[in-house]
């Protein structure tokens, strides 16, 4: 049990990394506070995440021996972040952890000058205000304990480009920017920031085939063969498991990586080596 | 044992876990107990509260402190698959104290606690408690912060032990702390919501009753300057639920007592406390609440047991490591083992000195006529035989020779001074001294030959010849003195050793396996024959069919010349003090020649193993292999072992390792009651290497070798503090008293002090040893002062003069200050922290030879940078000024100071002196003149 007696918070828990990562540390012995917007949003083509599959993974925490709270939170609002952070401190007295998941990849599938203003504002607003405003509601916490890990899930589109999507590449790629910053502001209080950059990930097809199938279409593949073209790019010729970016948190999540701090680690069979 | 970790307001936290009824709505319950709104979390346990998945998971909630910006209420109801239901609180104990939490709890249970006092608006909630330390606690650094957890069990006890419980904790601390002043800090939970911490001063428990400490708990404590490392917080009784009254320990160590209840917590940190030592700890507690309940009020403190007797046999068998393979004990002579030896492999190389090659066949014949040489002398068997020889092939032949006599030798070092010489001459009853020095102090009674005067060829096959005893008499069985060491005596002269045979060939039989000992070995015997480090590195060597490398005086002395004599002759078995292998290792750092060492051996002083961090970046552990032996000359050399690795160096290590096998160690109080792991106490030696005897002093010989109650043992009280460690080794602390080690010799500073009161017109004396550099023991220094009758500065020679004349070189002082008082504190004892700095007065040198420096001085010399070279850096190394007819060795020279002005100079190009050399011009002019004598015939 790696850890023991700590408690993280999820964001975008209710399905895919979030569930995984959430279920990962429950296992390890975490107590969890688990967010999801838990509702669609008004710009992205198709569904997120809803509050029956936050109860879910919920429930498959607390089976695991987790003390686990749920909350609907929308990353886009302050407030609503920082009310989560407190129950957490209520609840458990302390913060330990922090992966933020929560992150959209559509609107996409234009080239940069075709996309609007409101689709560049939302992009920017989920994946990377969304970050930093969770890292501002829980940071204070950490600093008084001298104690804690980041988490930002950022993505390979965070160290390359892929064409038409420019508003989620600008985004991951300011992930990886606020990660390396916000790294060296609190590496004085042993507070560590990282990012994690996963490739193309194998995700449950019920829950996420419409999201692939946005992705597949803005890439101007069909769905069957986005996979094979993934599969071929990837050199160790593999969809990433969900479970592999888990494990790659956990290990950021423990103090076994204590000198890691402003990182940005790959997990993306070799993708952005090549 | 459960661990959780401290947050800062954790040790502010308590909790109290209630099961709550059937049919109970927490909410509802709990929406009226306090002012603000009360949320219960709900949390599904997936297992039924029986199981331990449900008690973890219910203890881990009542451990888990608020977060210092919450609510000062958290409640949480834990929801078993069983249908039962946990209501877990937890609250700040200056916002919600015990008193609140309780009425809390009647509330919820059957509805009829009282209205609750508004809670202030910004109550003050504690700051973090600073953490002390806790000499016998030896937590584990990085675990600071890490609360562990344990119980007391009082159950077993008669009823009422629980009253007694704070005077058991308050002499177990004392007893602990080795009878230093200590106290015990009292946080009272009954006593208002105040978190004042007291204090109760305790004194050491020799004098008083039981009663008078009762007494003293009773009376309310003070407010601490600080608050100690063990404390006990007392809380109100609970009848419903579980109350735990501090999420982490208030103190370092603290114990928890419920009032009423027979069943006490003990919180700790894990950074301070070990757990091992901590559960010690409070079964000690236990045992000492038990006594006080049972016994007499007017019994003294003293006489209580801090250790059950199954547990003092427990920690004795513990400290006794297993024989190799058996537990016979080991027989047998050193010659008839050596004869073993011989007969084996008699063409193998024994002795190599100088040009001198021995083989064992040789040495065992030249040995046999000094033991034939012996009986013709007619010296009964079992006569005590001086040697004082220099280290050569002589000496190591004429060691054995007296053996094979059936006599044991008492080595004498030729260097010493003549008074030292006569002493042992006379006090051993010698006689005869086998010598090579012409100026050996004559004395009636005693023979003094020369080895040609006694050695006889013997005819072949003499080594079965008439003159030995044949073989299974009693002398065979080993329990003849092998030889008497004089070491440094407490009473103010030097005491004899006497040390059996059978105790070397223990030592060899205990070790010989582990270091896989054998014919491949090649051995230095660098070490004087009177210190008993030597008697293993002969007897180690030659018995186990080694080749012995003896190392001439002033090899010893010259580092350069050692490290190359180590690369040619291959040594691979290397024994040396710490000081000493310092030296070396700076050596190392420049030397080119490869070293074939496999096996190195630290004796004869303290090691700091951080010393050795720029040896192993040269040569790594897995190629030759260190060995910390702590040991003691009453105890066969050796007594423990420690392979020293990186990880040592890294943690700074001070442990000794375990016992060899068949040695025992104990640590024991004042009283001689063994110790526990935790706490420092005497050394006790027991076991195989356990010597006969002081030689002449039967008293002195009763005191220090003691017949160990509990398990019928001869055991040696070592006057060595220490303490063992929860895995059993041992860690050594120095000297009880205040014999000290420098640079391997054992100095009792009491003896030096006896020399210098018996000088004229000193009518008082104080020795003490100081250090320039804390961690560089080849800068320790003595520094005498004495109180003169007259002021004349003649007086101060005498003194010096009459020293040098009966002290042994390394027991001279290195300066020599002039007081009018010695300072003592209270206790009548001298108060050497307020002597004066020695520096302040003048060194130690013979003032008739510093006038004509200054005159030289004041006639305004011509300039010379040769000898502004030679001054400054004997000035540097001495850290003194130096003048040009100042005496390197009068200022606090020393051997090791030399050799760090001859690598200086070598730094400077400047030529290169030989030991020898050094000595023969040792005032600053002569070396000067020296170095250019040197300088120019090498142009």
């Amino acid at each position: 049990m790696r850890l023991t007696g700590k408690t993280a918070i999820v964001t975008g828990a209710a399905r895919g990394l979030g569930r995984a990562c959430a279920l990962t540390f429950a296992a390890e012995g975490a107590d969890l506070l688990l967010l999801d917007i838990a509702q669609d949003l008004d710009g992205v083509p198709y569904p997120l995440g809803t509050a029956g599959q936050l109860e879910h993974t919920a429930d498959l925490c607390r089976q695991a021996g987790a003390a686990t709270v749920t909350a609907a939170v929308d990353v886009r609002d302050a407030r609503q972040c920082a009310r989560a952070v407190d129950q957490a401190l209520d609840r458990f007295g302390r913060v330990d952890v922090l992966v933020n998941n929560a992150g959209i990849a559509s609107p996409s599938g234009k080239v940069a000058h075709d996309i609007s203003e409101r689709e560049w504002s939302l992009m920017i607003d989920v994946d990377l205000s969304g970050a930093w405003r969770m890292m501002k509601a829980v940071a204070p916490a950490m600093v008084q304990r001298r104690s804690g890990s980041i988490i930002n899930v950022s993505s390979t589109a965070g160290t390359v480009g892929y064409r038409h999507f420019a508003s989620y590449v600008a985004a991951k790629h300011g992930l990886i920017g606020l990660t390396r910053a916000a790294a060296l502001d609190y590496a004085p209080v042993q507070v560590r920031v990282n990012a994690l950059c996963p490739g193309s990930v194998r995700d449950d097809p019920v829950l996420e085939g419409r999201m692939l199938a946005e992705i597949a279409r803005s890439l101007e593949v069909s769905v069957d063969d986005h996979e094979r073209i993934f599969v071929r790019d990837q050199p160790m010729n593999a969809l990433i498991e969900p479970s592999d970016i888990a494990n790659a948190a956990l290990w950021l999540a423990t103090d076994e990586s204590r000198q890691v701090t402003g990182s940005v680690l790959t997990v993306d069979g070799g993708f952005t080596s090549r | 044992m459960t661990t959780s970790t401290i947050d800062d307001l954790a040790s502010g936290c308590h909790s109290l876990v209630l099961r709550l009824p059937d049919t109970a709505d927490a909410q509802r319950l709990l929406s009226g107990v306090t002012p603000g709104p009360v949320h219960v979390w709900r949390t599904e346990v997936p297992a039924g509260s029986d199981e331990p998945t449900g008690r973890d998971r219910r203890r881990a909630e009542s451990l888990r402190p608020l977060h210092r910006d919450g609510p000062p209420l958290r409640a949480v109801a834990l929801q078993y698959t069983d249908g039962a239901t946990d209501l877990v609180l937890v609250a700040v104990r200056t916002v919600i104290p015990p008193a609140a939490l309780l009425r809390i709890a009647r509330t919820v249970l059957d509805g009829s606690g009282d209205p609750l006092p508004p809670v202030p608006a910004a109550a003050t909630r504690p700051a973090p408690v600073q953490r002390g330390r806790l000499d016998w606690g030896l937590g584990d650094p990085r675990l600071l912060g890490v609360t562990g957890s344990t119980r007391i069990d009082l159950t077993s006890l008669p009823a009422g032990a629980e009253r007694f419980l704070p005077a058991a904790i308050a002499l177990a601390v004392s007893r602990y702390s080795g009878g230093d002043p200590t106290a015990l800090g009292v946080l009272d939970l009954e006593n208002g919501p105040g978190e004042d911490i007291g204090v109760h001063a305790l004194d050491a428990p020799r004098q008083g009753t039981i009663a008078d400490l009762l007494h003293r708990l009773d009376q309310p404590p003070t407010a601490p300057q600080e608050p100690p490392p063990v404390g006990v917080v007392l809380s109100p009784a609970f009848e419903d639920g579980t109350y735990t009254a501090c999420l982490a320990p208030v103190f370092p160590l603290t114990v928890q007592l419920d009032r009423g209840c027979a069943l006490a917590t003990c919180w700790f940190d894990q950074g301070i406390v070990d757990a091992t030592v901590a559960r010690q700890f409070c079964g000690h507690v236990a045992h000492l609440a038990g006594q006080l309940a049972a016994g007499d009020a007017q019994r003294p403190q003293v006489g209580l047991e801090l250790l059950p007797q199954a547990e003092q046999a427990a920690l004795l068998q513990a400290g006794r490591a297993g024989a190799d393979g058996d537990s016979v004990p080991v027989r047998g002579r050193i010659d008839r083992a050596f004869e073993a030896v011989a007969a084996k492999q008699p063409q193998a190389v024994a002795l190599v000195a100088d040009e001198e090659e021995l083989t064992y066949r040789q040495l065992d014949e030249r040995a046999e006529a000094v033991a034939a040489g012996l009986r013709a002398l007619d010296v009964p068997p079992g006569s005590r035989i001086g040697v004082c020889l220099d280290r050569d092939a002589e000496l190591v032949v004429t060691l054995l020779g007296v053996l094979k006599a059936d006599c044991a030798y008492v080595p004498m070092d030729p260097r010493y001074p003549a008074q030292r010489l006569s002493f042992t001459t006379c006090n051993a009853e010698l006689p005869v001294v086998i010598t090579t020095a012409a100026e050996f102090p004559a004395e009636p009674g005693t023979r003094v030959l020369t080895p040609q005067e006694v050695a006889r060829p013997a005819a072949k096959g003499a080594a079965a010849g008439p003159g030995r005893r044949p073989a299974g008499e009693k002398g065979h069985q080993g329990d003849d003195p092998a030889y008497v060491i004089y070491t440094s005596g407490s009473t103010g002269t030097p005491k004899g050793v006497v040390v059996p045979h059978r105790n070397v060939l223990a030592l060899l039989r205990a070790t010989e396996r582990d270091f896989a000992l054998g014919p491949d070995d090649t051995w230095t015997l660098f070490h004087s024959s009177a210190f008993d480090f030597s008697v293993w590195e002969m007897w180690g060597c030659l018995l186990t069919g080694g080749r012995l490398i003896v190392v001439p005086y002033w090899t010893t002395r010259d580092t350069d010349e050692f490290y190359t004599l180590l690369a040619e002759q291959r040594v691979t078995v290397l024994n040396q003090t710490p000081s000493a292998f310092a030296q070396l290792i700076r050596h190392d750092q420049h030397a080119r020649r490869q070293l074939a060492l496999r096996l190195v051996i630290f004796g004869g002083e303290p090691l700091d193993a951080r010393m050795l961090a720029p040896w192993f970046a040269r040569h790594p552990a897995t190629d030759c292999r260190l060995v910390n032996m702590f040991g003691i000359t009453e105890t066969t050399v050796h007594v423990t072992a420690q392979t020293v690795t990186p990880h040592e160096v890294v943690t700074g290590s001070r442990s000794v390792g375990r016992p060899l096998p068949g040695w025992s160690v104990s640590v024991r109080d004042e009283q001689g009651r063994v110790l526990p792991p935790g706490p420092a106490g005497e050394i006790y030696v027991g076991g195989a290497g356990v010597a006969d005897r002081y030689l002449g002093l039967p008293e002195l010989t009763r005191q220090r070798f003691v017949v160990d109650e509990t398990t019928g043992e001869r055991v040696y009280r070592s006057g060595d503090k220490g303490r063992l460690r929860p895995d059993g080794r041992l860690d050594h602390l120095g000297r009880l008293d205040n014999q000290v080690k420098i640079r391997g010799h054992r100095i009792e500073l009491d003896e030096i002090r006896a020399v210098l009161m018996g000088a004229p017109h000193v009518t008082a004396a104080a020795v003490v040893v100081n250090r320039d550099q804390p961690d560089d023991p080849a800068g320790s220094r003595i520094d005498a002062y004495v109180v003169l009758t007259t002021a004349a500065e003649a007086d101060r020679a005498q003194v010096l003069a009459h020293a040098r004349a009966t002290l042994p070189d390394y027991m001279m002082p290195a300066t020599l200050t002039p007081v009018s008082e010695i300072p003592l504190t209270i206790n009548g004892k001298p108060d050497t922290s307020k002597l004066p700095d020695p520096r302040a007065a003048a060194p130690a040198g013979l003032p008739e030879a510093r006038q004509p420096v200054e005159a030289e001085a004041a006639s305004g010399a011509v300039p010379d940078a040769l000898a502004d070279t030679v001054l400054s850096i004997w000035s540097k190394q001495l850290n003194t000024p130096v003048k040009p007819q100042d005496n390197f060795f009068v200022l606090g020279g020393n051997s090791l100071l030399v050799v760090r002005v001859l690598a200086e100079m070598r730094e400077r190009n400047l030529p290169k002196v030989s030991l020898k050399q050094f000595y023969r011009h040792s005032t600053a002019a002569e070396f000067t003149e020296l170095v250019r004598q040197l300088q120019d015939s090498s142009h």
